[in-house]
């Protein structure tokens, strides 16, 4: 098939940057979205023009480098899926396709389609962890979890960290990314000695990162690729109340 | 000869007694000890986490944008660990002996053996950060099953074992950025080691986004920066995994081990077309339930379903009715090669095989109806049962399947081809993880270590953190107590001068070809030649041919590479072409491995040594070591032996069947 | 964390409009009860009883205060929000997603619904709690008993113009569509969201906050308003 893309091309995060077009032809459906912007990168790398930049890396859908706003949609039209793991098959002969990096302030542009997510690192490192040095451990079947309870935060834990929520939230918010985190912790019993600071010292960072906040339009979930449910949002606003009105100081 | 250091005693006591009497730093002095670490996977992340909870002053160094991005994280089915927690019979011993013997006999038992000892203390360790391990409705962890294996001793979450492993360290990590102990460089990528009087005291980065180099001192370098199966192109690895750390310090003096053991993982998601850029794995997990098969005829064109069971060859089955679809990767994989080889293959490439589920969700579906009181369900009701117990287990697996390939993997069989996966091979360490290098060492896939000539599965997690929290911690400081009175080295002093100068003047060189092929060009070709010569099999005329392609692949690429851009900007393509070149050293060296060794072992199938029913044969007379190269200059490296002596385990023919 | 600096977060600014909201709409559910009277042919006798008890009794004259302050507090805090959710996305997307694909449109439309609200609520306060606290009120008196402000008499009165019936139904269409996002959202903001109860919450967001209050606001001046042709 044949397809015009409309690509963000910005030099770096000071250039203002503008959408530039590419006519591709010969796209297969069996191509992967990034498969189809390597073969346009060859050709551009071929005709002496500077090749997109873009971030990927694992291309299977995990690593969560991968990070496309295309036609509106972050990571494109198919649901629960990363844009490396997105295929041509889902576009028609002639179509357009726009293609944008994330847009938000706590996300500058690097180059082009890449965008700087290190707030994200940030936010993890005002607390999301339990603090238990190598060695302390007590042996793993001395806690017994709830199958439910650990399914649960598994089903937080399996955020990749690739901000779409941000992407796709029209207040730039990580309130889906940071109740994830929150909510593993606040599920299992490891977490439970730090669950009030990590609350509270997430939420912080988070704000000062210049995020936006949450106003439950629940936009991040729809467009989360690992399907993370708005109910982490509530379970996070709950550890921050009762974390808020809880503490001495 | 090379001494790899191994603790006197029986093998049970060789850590233990290592651990009692290796020298120790006191905190005070930690605090003046530097450590760089490279790479952040399940090694990197671990080892940089639990040294600087003991108090080194550490830097982290990671090429993506943070540390939580690397490749361990796409690591699908398990971690295994002896705790033998289901009553099976699993003990210390027995991951020691399925490990070695998985291994094809070509790894050190002192090694194995202390991997096998601290695997129990990992799980624990991942449980206490919280990592969300599946399990049972009693609330104890669950486990499941691996090839080359007779017990249950893999512990998962869903099929993402290796992102929850990874964001457990990566937690950790993250806590000791936030402690100030660890000081984090994402976007950077090590170009280099610098040396000093002969120890490793640093190395020269680059900035990825401003393009700049920098310099860092270290009073011990730690490599934990993954395998280098892209040597392939194609391979399951994520784009960015490179061979660029090992290699530079492999020319900075450190042997490289066993260069050629690759591993072939049986179950890939078969090549589409030219624009291919990677392989996606579909976890051996799904070996536990899907049934192998290929038509008995050749050249079959029906649909998988339109075939009849009488004329389906379970070929796994047939030839290896003990382990059946769970044999080792390494023999899957090389079965798979052999009937798509015969013609036997299917789909539109013909080189591929299927992976079929329709049993195993026609057994699950009557158990569930059984469950229900329902023993004479009709087989409707079965299968929708059988595929709601399959989607529970391998759901995500399907659905990645699905999206990839466009086919519905709960009616119609998975099509899988084996594609490369893993690297044994790596920088040479002595039980100490230091290269020949001093104060320089390698954790994780990044060394050659404890796989043999074949990795099992659930082993690599096993690994990477078993030399991140459990070891590195006692053998580092082992080293750095001599080091107590070493001052910090200004980057000033000329070895960085010099070391910053070389990279400086490749790079420069890199940006000055202005040729007409782009990297990738380059990269695709230098994969072909590996994938057809050093693949799967391998034989002597095309061992040599190879070396010849590649040098003179070497050669174009020197002279008619394309970099667009600047060097001192955010340059991916410039950042490919430093590891493409990387490459293009190594799959020389590995293609002078492999044909050095004139016996097929695991991952290395020379075609001039099998039995005759087509099985691996192995030659301990003359092959019993760990080929440890040197560099010596461009196309010239020497071979060093280190003998592998078993004292316990004694090699036998390794049988599946 | 100091209560300062709690309620200077994102999530306590949003626990302030949740509250606020929720305080809100426990209010319109009051004032919709006492309001039907003004549908009663009794020569505005339920009414102006009702409208006179609520004027005059100190509690309630508290409360009446405290609920002007707390409209505006949500106002102002949903504005502060509002500012810094626009900062956190400087440069805009050129394509967004069509129609409800991503996220209803009720829910991106609360900025918007609840400034039309504002405006609507300073022009019905203007309208009838001014007249009736500092205008010149008609009285009334019934059975022989206290003279009352005839707010009843006005309010017919003023529902006999079209425009301003039609400016009523606006305004309660844009309390429908701010309800049916606002309370479940407030739910959301305060925790409320579990697999068991969402289906009760979303009922009420909906029918009983989205439908039955407003079209029962609504109803009042255009029933008067037919009443009157």
């Amino acid at each position: 098939m044949k397809l015009t893309l409309q690509v963000w091309r910005q030099q770096n995060s000071q250039d203002k940057g503008r959408f530039e077009a590419y006519q591709v032809s010969d796209v297969s459906e069996d191509m992967s979205f990034l498969e189809m912007f390597d073969v346009l990168n060859e050709r551009l790398i071929n005709e002496g023009k500077e090749p997109i930049a873009f971030d990927h890396d694992c291309r299977e859908g995990i690593c969560g480098m991968c990070s496309m706003y295309i036609n509106g949609r972050a990571h494109g039209p198919w649901e629960e899926t990363t844009t490396c793991q997105l295929h041509m098959r889902a576009y028609n002969d002639g179509d357009t396709i726009v293609v944008e990096p994330w847009r938000a302030a706590a996300f500058p542009v690097i180059k082009d389609l890449t965008v700087d997510r290190s707030a994200f690192d940030r936010i993890m490192q005002a607390g999301g962890y339990i603090s238990v040095n190598t060695g302390n451990a007590v042996d793993a079947n001395a806690i017994p979890i709830d199958k439910h309870d650990a399914d649960m935060a598994f089903a937080a834990a399996a955020c990749i960290g690739c901000g779409a929520c941000v992407a796709a939230c029209k207040n730039s918010s990580a309130m889906l990314f940071t109740s994830a985190k929150v909510s593993q912790l606040a599920l299992l019993p490891q977490g439970g000695p730090e669950r009030k600071e990590r609350a509270l010292d997430m939420v912080a960072q988070m704000d000062k990162e210049g995020f936006g906040s949450c106003t439950n339009t629940g936009a991040c979930e729809a467009e989360c690729p690992k399907g993370i449910s708005l109910a982490n949002i509530a379970r996070l606003n709950r550890e921050f109340i009762a974390a808020g009105f809880g503490t001495e100081d | 000869m090379l001494n790899a250091k191994i603790p006197a005693g029986p093998l049970e006591t060789k850590w233990s007694n290592y651990k009692s009497t290796v020298k120790l730093v006191n905190p005070a002095n930690k605090r003046k000890l530097e450590v760089i670490v490279v790479g952040t996977g399940l090694a990197g992340a671990s080892a940089a986490a639990s040294l600087a909870e003991l108090g080194y002053k550490v830097k982290a160094f990671c090429f993506q944008d943070s540390a939580r991005r690397a490749h361990s994280i796409a690591a699908q089915g398990g971690i295994n660990a002896a705790k033998n927690y289901q009553n099976d019979g699993d003990s210390v011993f027995r991951l020691f002996y399925d490990t070695v013997k998985g291994g094809d006999y070509r790894a050190r038992e002192g090694n194995v053996y202390r991997l096998a000892e601290v695997s129990a203390a990992i799980i624990d360790q991942c449980v206490a950060q919280g990592v969300p391990f599946a399990r049972e409705y009693g609330g104890l962890l669950s486990n499941r099953s691996f090839g080359g294996t007779q017990v249950q001793r893999t512990f998962y979450a869903a099929g993402q074992t290796g992102q929850q492993l990874l964001l457990g360290a990566y937690s950790a990590l993250q806590r000791q950025v936030a402690l100030g102990n660890v000081k984090m460089y994402s976007r950077h990528e090590m170009l280099d080691i610098v040396k000093v009087d002969g120890k490793a005291r640093g190395i020269i980065a680059r900035d990825l986004v401003s393009g700049k180099l920098e310099r860092h001192f270290g009073h011990a370098v730690l490599l934990c920066s993954g395998g280098y199966g892209n040597v392939f192109f194609l391979s399951t690895n994520a784009m960015g995994s490179n061979v660029t750390a090992a290699w530079k310090a492999h020319k900075r003096g450190a042997f490289f081990g066993n260069p050629c053991f690759t591993q072939i993982h049986p179950t890939c998601i078969p090549v589409s077309g030219d624009h291919q850029s990677k392989l996606t794995l579909m976890s051996e997990s799904l070996r536990n339930d899907g049934r192998i098969w290929v038509p008995k005829k050749k050249d079959d064109n029906r649909k998988a379903t339109d075939i009849p069971e009488e004329e389906r060859d379970y070929y796994l089955e047939r030839r290896y009715p003990a382990f059946g679809n769970l044999v080792p990767r390494d023999v899957a994989s090389r079965a798979a090669k052999e009937r798509c080889d015969e013609g036997y293959g299917v789909g539109a490439s013909k080189m591929a095989v299927y992976l079929d589920f329709a049993d195993a969700i026609v057994r699950y579906g009557k158990i569930e109806a059984s469950k229900k009181g329902d023993d004479h369900a009709v087989q409707e009701e079965v299968i929708k049962l059988g595929k709601g117990v399959v989607a529970e287990k391998y759901g995500n697996l399907f659905d990645m399947y699905a999206k990839i390939t466009g086919e519905n993997p709960y009616e119609t069989p998975m099509r899988i081809y084996p594609a490369v996966h893993y690297t044994m091979g790596g920088l040479w360490v002595d039980y100490e993880l230091m290269t020949t290098v001093p104060g320089l060492y390698a954790l994780g896939e990044a060394n050659f270590s404890d796989h043999g000539a074949n990795r099992l599965g659930a082993s690599a997690l096993m690994q990477g953190l078993a030399d991140g929290y459990f070891v590195i911690p006692y053998t580092v400081g082992n080293y750095l107590a001599d080091e107590i009175h070493t001052k910090p080295i200004p980057l000033d002093h000329p070895a960085f001068v010099e070391t910053e100068k070389g990279v400086q003047e490749q790079l420069d060189k890199l940006m000055g070809i202005q040729g007409k092929h782009s990297v990738d060009h380059f990269h695709k070709a230098l994969g072909k030649i590996m994938w057809d010569k050093c693949g799967m099999a391998r034989n002597e005329k095309g061992l040599q041919e190879a070396i010849k392609e590649i040098q003179v692949l070497r050669a174009e690429f020197w002279r008619d590479v394309r970099i667009p851009g600047k060097q001192h900007e955010f340059n991916p393509e410039l950042e490919k072409a430093g590891r493409v070149a990387d490459f293009l050293e190594l799959g020389e060296l590995m293609c002078m491995d492999a044909l050095q060794r004139r016996e097929s072992c695991g991952g290395h199938f020379r075609e001039e040594s099998q039995t005759e029913d087509g099985e691996a044969k192995r030659d301990d007379q003359q092959f019993s070591f760990v080929g440890a190269w040197e560099y010596k200059g461009p196309s010239s490296y020497e071979l060093h032996k280190e003998a592998l002596n078993f004292e316990v385990v004694h090699p036998s023919s390794r049988s599946y069947k | 964390m100091k209560w300062s600096q709690f309620f200077n977060t994102s999530i306590g600014k949003k626990l302030l409009v949740g509250a606020t909201g929720l305080f809100l709409c426990s209010f319109v559910i009051v004032h919709l009860a006492g309001n039907i009277a003004l549908l009663k042919e009794d020569n505005g006798e339920a009414f102006n009883t009702y409208a006179a008890f609520m004027g005059h009794n100190g509690l309630i004259q508290f409360i009446a205060w405290g609920l002007k302050i707390v409209i505006l507090l949500h106002a102002v805090i949903a504005i502060q929000l509002t500012i810094r959710n626009r900062a956190a996305r400087p440069v805009k997307y050129a394509v967004r997603p069509k129609g409800n694909t991503t996220s209803s449109w009720f829910s991106r439309q609360m900025a918007i619904m609840g400034s039309i609200l504002f405006i609507f609520i300073v022009i019905h306060l203007s309208q009838f709690w001014w007249s009736m606290h500092f205008g010149n009120l008609n009285t009334i008196s019934y059975d022989g008993g206290k003279e009352i402000g005839n707010l009843y008499e006005s309010v017919w009165f003023a529902f006999r113009e079209l425009w301003i019936v039609a400016l009523y139904v606006i305004g309660m269409i844009a309390l429908s569509f701010h309800l049916v996002h606002g309370f479940k959202s407030a739910c959301q903001t305060f925790g409320l969201n579990h697999k068991k109860y969402n289906g009760i919450i979303h009922f009420i967001g909906v029918w009983i906050f989205g439908i039955l209050i407003p079209v029962g606001f609504a109803a009042i001046p255009v029933v008067i308003y037919i009443k009157q042709i």
